[in-house]
């Protein structure tokens, strides 16, 4: 076939029925140094230029057999892609007979008697052309080929990811309903779900800068974060300064993810949100239908050093039925035909047209449709609600050693202070270190609740004396929390005490909880009176360590206590 | 669309305009506007600014990383209310003086 | 005298280009063109005609039979509209062109021979 050849040296074919003006021409171009094939009428062009492909024919017009009309047509639809410039040889002058010759697909035309240096002068511009397109054609196979190359590393990539980010319990969890394009990650949309050891759930829907692969790269090491610190019963704030510092430390400067995290308790009827850079969420109060937006307070992840991130959280009560709403900049960017925005207005139109709660994400989507917008691979949703605890059912944790050497004899105390108190959280650690215990792995979930909350009793009511009568109301929930920001940031002196007691007992163990801390104490006996109370937005603290655990106490005016679980002989 | 600078007569001042779209295009022009500077005052005008996307911030962080990250004084002025918004959301004004 | 039938530059031209193939070239154009005018005379069909004067005008305007390139240009453009007497006086003139021609044509194929 023809290669782009350096030099100007043609192959030319020549058709032309006149055998003296045929042996002249060939002449010419032989003088100009090209080499010449020839043709006496059009069928014999067609075949030579079949067998033999020159780069350029000289064509005569009025030939027997198969005129110059319809060989040049048959010419070009055997070059395909590949630019044959086709001279017409004529000494017609009717501008039809011109017109002809163009509309076969004729690039040119010399006039007889023929003129050498105007023939070299078209050969020369039409040779041009001819290289021009081949180059054309040769660049675009490349692009097509790098194209499909990125197309399959995308696809490893996602792969990987796919494996390293399992869809944690987005799929299994009864409570979410997603809407999410397969390919979101390489547009950086981001999201994951996993359980907390307590039963709390943790959901992060995250947007990094970029597309294609940039964009995805970070979402690995995030989601490891988030994965690994959720699951070992890490809060929400600890596991953000983990994924900023992470994400400050191996992302370029102009590289961030914009993300916004919450923890819903199923326990505790309350979601903890932190919302860096994402569109307004939206908290659904069924009861009086409010949506109250949930916006963005902080920086993106990764834009701010560990010692200036801010993982300051809001905590907003919430009752069974009651939802969360998330969604990616991709549903308001949506454009339509008319460059119009979806917008938030159009979302707040639907929002407030909706009737019934569980249909309003499908009224959503209806309505992105509806506006007509291109499908978009960054239009990322995610609907949580709040079920009863009952409902929701963590799945039991994996454990990887044999259970062969296990400690079953033992005890340890801690305490910690102010300093402490202020920025480190123990529980995960305290936690690893009970499962170690293999007859304690069935209950972690009731284990590490049960810990969480002596925890927290003896941090916001006694050390930090807060008062959880607040927790009333949905504005005292705010204030409850914004007041135990400013006095753990102000805290100076206190403690807390935990001992853990490890001991056989029959057949199998006893683990004795021990919690002391600084502060006032409670009136045990007028607590323990209280009936247990499912609805109250506080109190309930109480309830559930008597539920979940043994022989629950409270001793030294309430600022100690202690309750055991116990495990029989594992099989 | 161009990307245009303007250092004040005392020298101690950088003032870097944008016109038109605020977005990836700019990359090099923007960098380039300040790269061999090293003034660490430094004022953004967006007054023809008509939008600015996510890899605008981007270029935004780079600019405060070479004028000195936390100690870096820049300013982004003559935002409209779209740009605002955009900034306001990723909560930027708690890194640049935004007016 | 000549330079009226035979045009000497185009004649020069086609030396340069064609060199030892000259004698070649020119003895093609003379076995071509009495082709064509044969079919001239054999022909009853305008179309056929057309198509031969036609040819013969291309090729004698190459080898620089300017006169003889006119008539058939003529012949060409006008067949259709000319009664079959003017048609006929007309390939008569072409006839004589090519009478006066041909000589001038030999005797340059002579003078290139013993030149070169």
């Amino acid at each position: 076939m023809n290669t782009v050849q350096p030099l100007e040296l043609l192959t030319i074919l020549i058709a032309e029925d006149s055998a003296a003006d045929r042996m002249l021409l060939a002449s010419i171009l032989r003088r100009q140094g090209h080499a010449v094939l020839t043709a006496a009428n059009g069928a014999e062009a067609v075949d030579v230029f079949r067998e033999l492909r020159p780069h350029l024919v000289l064509m005569d017009a009025m030939m027997p057999v198969m005129d110059g009309f319809e060989a040049a047509r048959q010419i070009k639809a055997l070059s395909g892609e590949n630019l044959v410039p086709i001279i017409f040889l004529t000494s017609l002058s009717e501008n039809e007979a011109l017109a002809r010759c163009l509309e076969v697909g004729g690039d040119d035309f010399l006039a007889k008697p023929y003129n050498q240096v105007i023939l070299a002068a078209k050969i020369k511009a039409m040779d041009r052309l001819r290289r021009l397109q081949a180059t054309v054609l040769q660049q675009r196979d490349q692009i097509a080929r790098h194209h499909e190359y990125l197309l399959n590393e995308q696809r490893v990539a996602k792969a990987v990811f796919d494996k390293v980010a399992h869809s944690g319990c987005l799929n299994a969890a009864p409570n979410i309903r997603y809407l999410q394009s397969p390919y979101a990650l390489f547009n950086g949309d981001l999201l994951l779900a996993a359980y907390t050891p307590a039963g709390d759930m943790h959901v992060l829907l995250g947007d990094f800068t970029g597309h294609g692969l940039p964009a995805a790269v970070g979402a690995m090491p995030l989601a490891e974060v988030f994965y690994g610190m959720t699951a070992k019963g890490y809060g929400v704030s600890e596991t953000l300064r983990e994924m900023n510092a992470k994400l400050k430390r191996i992302l370029p400067v102009d590289m961030f993810c914009c993300a916004i995290l919450l923890c819903l308790s199923f326990q505790r009827r309350s979601v903890e949100v932190w919302n860096g850079g994402m569109p307004d969420g939206y908290l659904h109060h069924i009861a009086d239908g409010e949506r109250e937006p949930l916006a963005a307070r902080h920086l993106p992840l990764g834009v701010l050093s560990p010692e200036s991130f801010d993982d300051r959280t809001e905590v907003h009560p919430m009752a069974i039925g009651d939802q969360v709403f998330l969604l990616s900049d991709g549903v308001v960017d949506t454009c339509n035909a008319d460059d119009q925005l979806f917008g938030v207005e159009r979302l707040q139109q639907v929002f407030a047209a909706n009737r019934q709660p569980d249909a309003v994400f499908e009224e959503i989507k209806q309505a992105l449709r509806d506006f007509g917008g291109e499908s978009r691979d960054d239009v990322s949703m995610v609907e949580i609600s709040l079920l009863e605890p009952a409902q929701i059912s963590p799945p039991a944790l994996m454990y990887s050693d044999s259970g062969q050497s296990c400690p079953l004899d033992w005890s340890v105390s801690f305490e910690f202070r102010a300093a402490t108190l202020k920025r480190f959280n123990p529980l995960p650690y305290l936690l690893q270190l009970l499962l170690e215990v293999h007859g304690l792995r069935a209950q972690s979930g009731a284990l590490y609740s049960v810990l969480a909350e002596l925890y927290s009793n003896a941090l916001e009511h006694g050390v930090l004396g807060l008062d959880s009568s607040l927790k009333r109301n949905a504005s005292g929930f705010a204030r409850y929390y914004q007041q135990r920001s400013v006095r753990l940031e102000a805290l100076e002196d206190g403690y807390i005490r935990v001992n853990l007691q490890v001991a056989p007992r029959d057949e199998g163990g006893c683990l004795t909880i021990h919690v002391e801390d600084s502060g006032k104490g409670f009136d045990v006996v007028r607590v323990m009176e209280r009936p247990l109370d499912d609805v109250r937005l506080s109190g309930r603290g109480i309830s559930l360590i008597r539920q979940l655990g043994r022989n629950a106490q409270w001793t030294d005016n309430g600022r100690s206590a202690r309750v055991e679980f116990f495990w029989k002989a594992l099989a | 669309m161009p990307v245009v600078t303007e250092i004040s007569p005392d020298g101690k001042k950088l003032t870097i305009s944008i016109k038109g779209r605020f977005d990836f295009a700019k990359h090099q022009e923007f960098r380039e506007s300040y790269e061999k500077n090293h003034l660490s005052a430094i004022v953004v005008d967006l007054k023809e600014a008509t939008y600015l996307d996510s890899s605008a911030l981007g270029m935004l962080l780079l600019l405060r990383d070479h004028a000195g990250g936390e100690s870096a004084d820049i300013r982004v002025v003559n935002s409209s209310s779209d740009v605002r918004k955009i900034l306001a959301i990723s909560n930027f004004d708690k890194l640049f003086d935004i007016s | 005298m000549a330079d009226k039938h035979l045009d000497p530059d185009v004649l020069s031209a086609l030396r340069e280009v064609m060199e030892d193939e000259y004698p070649k070239l020119l003895d093609t154009f003379l076995a071509d063109s009495e082709a064509r005018l044969n079919r001239l005379h054999a022909t009853e069909d305008t179309a056929q005609l057309i198509e031969a004067a036609h040819s013969l005008k291309g090729s004698s305007g190459n080898l620089g039979a300017n006169r003889l390139a006119e008539l058939c240009s003529q012949l060409e453009h006008n067949a259709n509209s000319m009664p079959s007497q003017s048609i006929k006086k007309l390939i008569a003139e072409i006839d004589d062109e090519f009478a006066i021609v041909r000589p001038l044509y030999e005797a340059e194929r002579q003078r290139s021979l013993t030149e070169s």
